[in-house]
């Protein structure tokens, strides 16, 4: 560590975090009948702004970055390195954003203290997983994720789809969690380690099927955190279920946690070299999962009514582009730095434009203007500026240029095709063409569609300030990015390429 | 001292304050945000004298400001192409700036008596698009390569098009704001691609400096250098030709050169100052502009510089015989606007640089004069346009008609008037150079025919309109107009009459005096500017020598002269003889069937309506491919992807037992293949 400060301040992010969490989890013990909304908010937004500084000064003061190396605590099990305040920041934006928005989405809740504290406690969960150097600690922080989030599907407690969700998505979760425990399990088996780069110089002489099987388990694990396939079931039905601050929550923030884990553990635990040499082909494993994925995400989106239900594949699809980051990846590929850096910027991208999209659908929640595309007719004549900030998520989701979004997705091909996996990326082609056609009916509803009835639009007769802050923050976001796109592929190039 | 040159941006940047100003906040500005526009386009003004008296002190200036692309050079394309805005400023766009500034600040305040006291709404509107128009415009004089140039270009022709259809409720306006922006925008079209082969063929677009274009393409030419590209193992000299054609596509469009000239008489149902701004003074100008900016580019290729000359001097001729038969004032203006830069088109293609831009200052000041006195009898006609119903204004409007009479005077070329020094000097250089070749002997004579002709329809409208009985109720008592329609029309009335002034080179070669060619040897950089951008340079490299008739030098220069001189004092006097009566009639039956051929300007317009419809049937050939194949593939994807979305939906049951047990089939499954390929279970 330089700057002669302790190696622990390296953590300052995730301590922040838990600081924050406990903080508001103390005000509501003490003072359960309080109903102080607004000021948990601004503390958990304070928190979550002073993470995502906490992580940027951290990069930028050259305290941790590829040259200097990454600071490691605690016997090897924490990794602070590039990549992992990279994600860190991804976290914290987006956390930032669902708590300010949440504020005017719980307003009426009788209870909404609790609600703050436990997704402080699923990111201060995240920002240990992207710290994590030992499997031991990947389980741990990735459970400290799923609990509060288990809770947060749930966390309208009258409301029969909430309730429901929360325990589809437990009992999936459950299901999974064994799962990537049981191959945390036989990989200790076979190599006798949990540190990362312990794991990668073990002999695993005539142990290699049981290392193998161990490692696809972990890929369900993996798979289950950023809803892939198989591992998706819960994830249209969590997100429309829950409420929709905790789908953009889950599907910004926690996916991208899921895929901190396959970019770190996969590549260094599990080296290309070694893989290959042991004919253990985990990239063939996420390449298949990764087209898979984006397919049936995007089909599956293309025919939804409702919007949210819709936006939950649309999810499901992205997750399967942000896979080839390390699907195509091969032995000394030329582009394998870019390509895995490509797919932590779409991310990065995806937290803002994705957040932003369901943000506006808590906005339609709060104003109770229905659920279905139907429902959304002519919303822009009584609320134009959300309604362009949408169109601005869609469009970027869908990857058109002048946003971001295009860009992130642009490299992202771009990088696969240079090592090699033209088939993947073209295949990415077809599905974003897909998702133009689901995408631009969220846009045509708003702006071209006729309301149902002259009436249909009174029900907009608040003006949610703090969730009007947030989605045209992200809409402000989402397009800032792309003139200052170059910084983030970068550091996320550079944070990538030193994972190989 | 301050440098001028620091201030150069300040010059582009204040008529653009303007517009955001009266586009933001001009309805609670007095006047509709005209106060603005005025005050920038002076400062403007007084900047542009400044810069032009720093170039006069002998310094230029030629920097690039802003790389928006690839500094450096990295990452477009395989030639290292940078793109950039920058500065240019050398005798050539500091006298344009000088020029569009002034005319720019007189329209503005002529502005005031003919919208604002005439009661128009939509003001801010109105002076948003000057300002912009002006800002525009000044981009584009300054620019220093191509792209930016364009780029400017397109500007000025958007805000063209704004300005012809202000008046939007009424239907003549929106149809001709379409039709101007159309018509340019297909040249326009060949100038993007001339644009995309500049760069591709020497990796920059930069107007001036050893590394520029133009620069590039001589040395390739001499031997001493190459080019980075030409397609095809295409001949060089070949290529640059179809470069320079292509730009000249552009050219053509702003121009209003034949045959793209026939959205200019439509413009003129844009507001009287507009076309005294934009449809005469400077943004027709910019074409011409355009090739004199890059004249080291043009005067390499003869080809080019033949078309240029013959298409300018057709127009001339062309434009003029139409300007004969209208009957509405802003028409007539508008024909001879047309002709008077094939003159100047002309002037370039015979290689007569300096003569090209000498009449492309007198022009500015003389047309916008005719223009702005045109719009003040139409303020005093209570809008009517039409010649036959005036008659007799001389008295009624003394102001209007005197400054009207210089500007008439300078249009036909009559001594001493600006008009003459120009248009006689264009003249003299494609005859002496146009005597060794056949093609600019052509350009020359038309432009010689065109003369009696401008002659006589400036003067059959200056007759028309102030002359004999008036002939009409309005025109008996014509409504009076203000200081700010008159102020503008005296300092342009005096102008008319001088600029010929600052370029004598008849009295030079006949008399023998030195020194009083101002502006050759302003563009000479004889004061200052740039290595490879002065008129002596052109001359060198260009393709032509002169010839002389009998008498030497000074014979000639007398012979053409008096020839032209006395050709417009033969229309003239026709004009004269025929509608300087009291009760003038028509005499347009005598021309029989010519007639028609003319108030139809030779059936162009329906000929291109034909044109455009059989492109629309090869567009339609296109709209069924798109439609048919690519929608098609697109729409197959969707109609898959929703069947196939069906499918998964059912896949999505709602029980979560399901659930799990399919993604533990799902788990398995990716076991076995991926054990199965990597061979664990053996």
């Amino acid at each position: 560590m330089v700057n002669g400060l302790p190696a622990v301040t390296a953590l300052l992010p995730a301590l922040l975090f838990a600081a924050t969490g406990l903080t508001l989890l103390l005000v509501d013990t003490i003072r359960p009948d309080a109903r102080s909304n607004t000021s948990m908010a601004v503390v958990g937004a304070i928190g979550s702004l002073a993470a995502l500084a906490a992580s940027v000064w951290l990069t930028a003061s050259g305290a941790v970055n590829p040259d200097s190396g990454a600071v490691l605590l605690f016997a090897d099990a924490i990794k602070v390195d590039t990549m992992a305040l990279f994600f860190t920041a991804i976290f914290a934006s987006v956390t930032a954003l669902v708590l300010v928005a949440a504020h005017d989405y719980f307003h009426d809740h009788d209870n909404p203290a609790a609600f703050y504290s436990l997704v402080t406690f699923a990111a201060t969960g995240m920002a240990i997983l992207a710290v994590a150097n030992s499997l031991a600690v990947v389980f741990v922080a990735l459970e400290m994720v799923s609990l509060p989030s288990y809770v947060l599907v749930a966390y309208l407690k009258q409301n029969r789809g909430s309730v429901e969700a929360g325990l589809k998505y437990f009992l999936v979760g459950a299901l999974s969690s064994a799962i990537f425990l049981f191959g945390i399990s036989l990989v200790y088996a076979a190599t006798g380690s949990l540190i990362l780069s312990d794991i990668a110089s073990a002999s695993i002489e005539g142990l290699t099927g049981v290392l193998g099987v161990g490692i696809v388990m972990m890929i369900g694990g993996v798979a289950f955190k950023t809803a892939s396939v198989p591992f998706h079931f819960w994830a249209p039905e969590a997100y429309e279920g829950a409420p929709a601050p905790v789908s953009a929550f889950l599907s910004s923030a926690s996916k991208a946690a899921g895929f901190v884990v396959a970019f770190r553990v996969f590549t260094e635990a599990f080296p290309i070299e070694m893989a290959v040499a042991a004919n253990i082909d985990w990239m063939l494993a996420f390449a298949i999962l990764a087209a898979v994925t984006m397919t049936l995400g995007n089909f599956a989106a293309a025919v939804q009514e409702e919007v949210k239900r819709m936006l939950a594949y649309s999810s499901i699809g992205h997750a399967g582009y942000a896979l080839i980051g390390v699907a195509a990846l091969t032995v000394d590929g030329p582009a394998n730095g870019t390509v895995m850096g490509a797919a932590m910027a779409h991310l990065l991208v995806y937290g803002f434009m994705n957040t932003g999209a369901f943000l506006f659908v808590a906005m339609a929640e709060r104003w109770g203007v229905g659920r279905t595309f139907a429902d959304y007719a002519g919303l822009w004549r009584r609320a134009p500026v959300a309604s362009v900030a949408m169109a601005v998520f869609m469009f970027s989701l869908a990857g058109l240029p002048p946003f971001a979004g295009f860009f992130s997705k642009y490299f992202l091909f771009q990088a696969a095709i240079d090592n090699g996996f033209l088939w993947l990326a073209g295949l990415g082609a077809i599905n974003s063409v897909v998702s133009l056609y689901y995408y631009s009916r969220v846009v045509k509803a708003l702006f071209l569609d006729d309301p149902a009835s002259p009436s249909a639009l009174d029900a907009i007769d608040v003006r949610p300030t703090a969730l009007y802050a947030a989605v045209v923050f992200a809409a402000v976001a989402t397009v800032l990015l792309l003139p200052g796109f170059g910084p983030v592929i970068e550091t996320a190039e550079a944070a990538a390429s030193a994972l190989f | 001292m301050v440098n001028a040159f620091a201030y150069v941006p300040a010059i582009v940047l204040l008529p653009f304050f303007s517009f955001l100003v009266a586009l933001g906040a001009g309805r609670y500005l007095p006047k509709g945000g005209a106060f603005g526009g005025i005050a920038a386009t002076a400062g403007s003004f007084l900047l542009s004298i400044w810069v032009a008296a720093t170039v006069a002190g002998g310094q230029a200036y030629n920097e690039t400001l802003y790389y928006w692309a690839s500094e450096g050079g990295a990452g477009i394309g395989p030639t290292d192409i940078e793109l950039s805005f920058g500065v240019l400023i050398d005798p050539l766009s500091a006298l344009m700036l000088v020029i569009v500034t002034l005319v720019a600040l007189l329209v503005h305040v002529f502005s005031l008596g003919y919208m604002n006291d005439e009661g128009e709404t939509g003001l801010p509107r109105y002076y948003a698009g000057l300002g912009l128009f002006t800002a525009s415009m000044l981009g584009f004089v300054v620019a220093d390569n191509l792209l930016m140039a364009f780029m400017f270009f397109e500007l000025v022709g958007l805000c063209s098009y704004l300005l012809i259809g202000f008046h939007f409720r009424e239907p003549g306006p929106p149809s001709a704001a379409k039709k101007a922006f159309l018509v340019t925008r297909f040249g326009d079209y060949f100038f993007l691609v001339g644009v995309v082969a500049v760069f591709a063929t020497f990796g920059t677009a930069q107007f001036a400096g050893p590394e520029s274009f133009p620069a590039l393409a001589d040395a390739a030419l001499n031997g001493s250098g190459s080019v980075a590209w030409t397609p095809g193992g295409l001949d060089l000299g070949t290529w640059l030709t179809v470069v320079g054609l292509l730009v000249l596509g552009g050219v053509v469009g702003k121009s209003a050169q034949f045959p793209l000239h026939t959205w200019l008489p439509d413009a003129m149902e844009g507001p009287t100052p507009v076309s005294a701004l934009i449809h005469a003074a400077t943004m027709v100008a910019a074409g011409v502009y355009l090739v004199a900016r890059m004249y080291g580019f043009y005067v390499l290729t003869p080809t080019t510089m033949a078309v240029i000359a013959f298409v300018g001097g057709f127009t001339a001729l062309f434009a003029a015989t139409m300007g004969v038969v209208k009957d509405e004032l802003k028409q007539v203006l508008a024909y001879s606007t047309i002709s008077q830069y094939g003159y100047m088109m002309l002037a370039l293609g015979a290689g007569g640089y300096v003569a090209a831009v000498f009449h492309l200052t007198t022009h500015a000041f003389f047309k916008a004069l005719l223009f702005l006195g045109a719009g003040s009898v139409i303020i005093a006609m209570h809008h009517n346009e039409d010649m036959w119903d005036m008659g007799g204004l001389k008295s009624r409007l003394p102001v209007t008609y005197y400054t009207f009479l210089a500007g008439s005077l300078a249009l036909a070329g009559i001594f001493p008037f600006a008009g003459f020094w120009s248009k006689d000097e264009i003249l003299y250089e494609a005859l002496v150079h146009g005597l060794n070749d056949p093609l600019l002997l052509g350009g020359y004579l038309m432009g010689l025919l065109a003369v009696p002709v401008t002659a006589f329809y400036t003067f059959r409208m200056v007759f028309l309109t102030f002359h004999g009985e008036p002939r009409s109720d309005t025109a008996r008592d014509p409504e009076p107009v203000g200081w700010n329609v008159k102020g503008p029309l005296t300092v342009l009335g005096s102008l008319a009459v001088v600029t010929g002034l600052i370029n004598m080179v008849p009295v030079q070669k006949v008399l023998g005096l030195e020194g009083i060619d101002l502006l050759h040897r302003w563009l000479d950089n004889e004061w200052g500017g740039i290595e490879g951008l002065s008129s002596h340079h052109y001359a060198d490299i260009g393709p032509y020598n002169s010839g002389y008739l009998v008498g030497g030098e000074v014979g000639t220069v007398l012979v053409g002269a008096a020839v032209s001189l006395g050709l417009a004092l033969l229309g003239l006097g026709l004009a004269r003889r025929l509608y300087d009566v009291p009760s003038p009639t028509e005499h347009t039956a005598k021309l029989g069937g010519v007639k028609d051929v003319l108030y139809n300007n030779y059936y162009l317009d329906e000929l291109q309506v034909w044109l455009a419809h059989r492109t629309e049937d090869i567009a339609g050939g296109a709209d069924t491919f798109d439609q048919g194949i690519i929608d098609g593939v697109v729409n197959g994807v969707s109609s898959v992807s929703l069947t196939g979305g069906g499918r998964i939906r059912k896949l999505q049951s709602g029980v979560v037992s399901q659930y799990a047990a399919l993604l533990t089939f799902g788990l398995v499954a990716l076991l076995l293949v991926l054990g199965a390929t990597g061979g664990w279970f053996l």
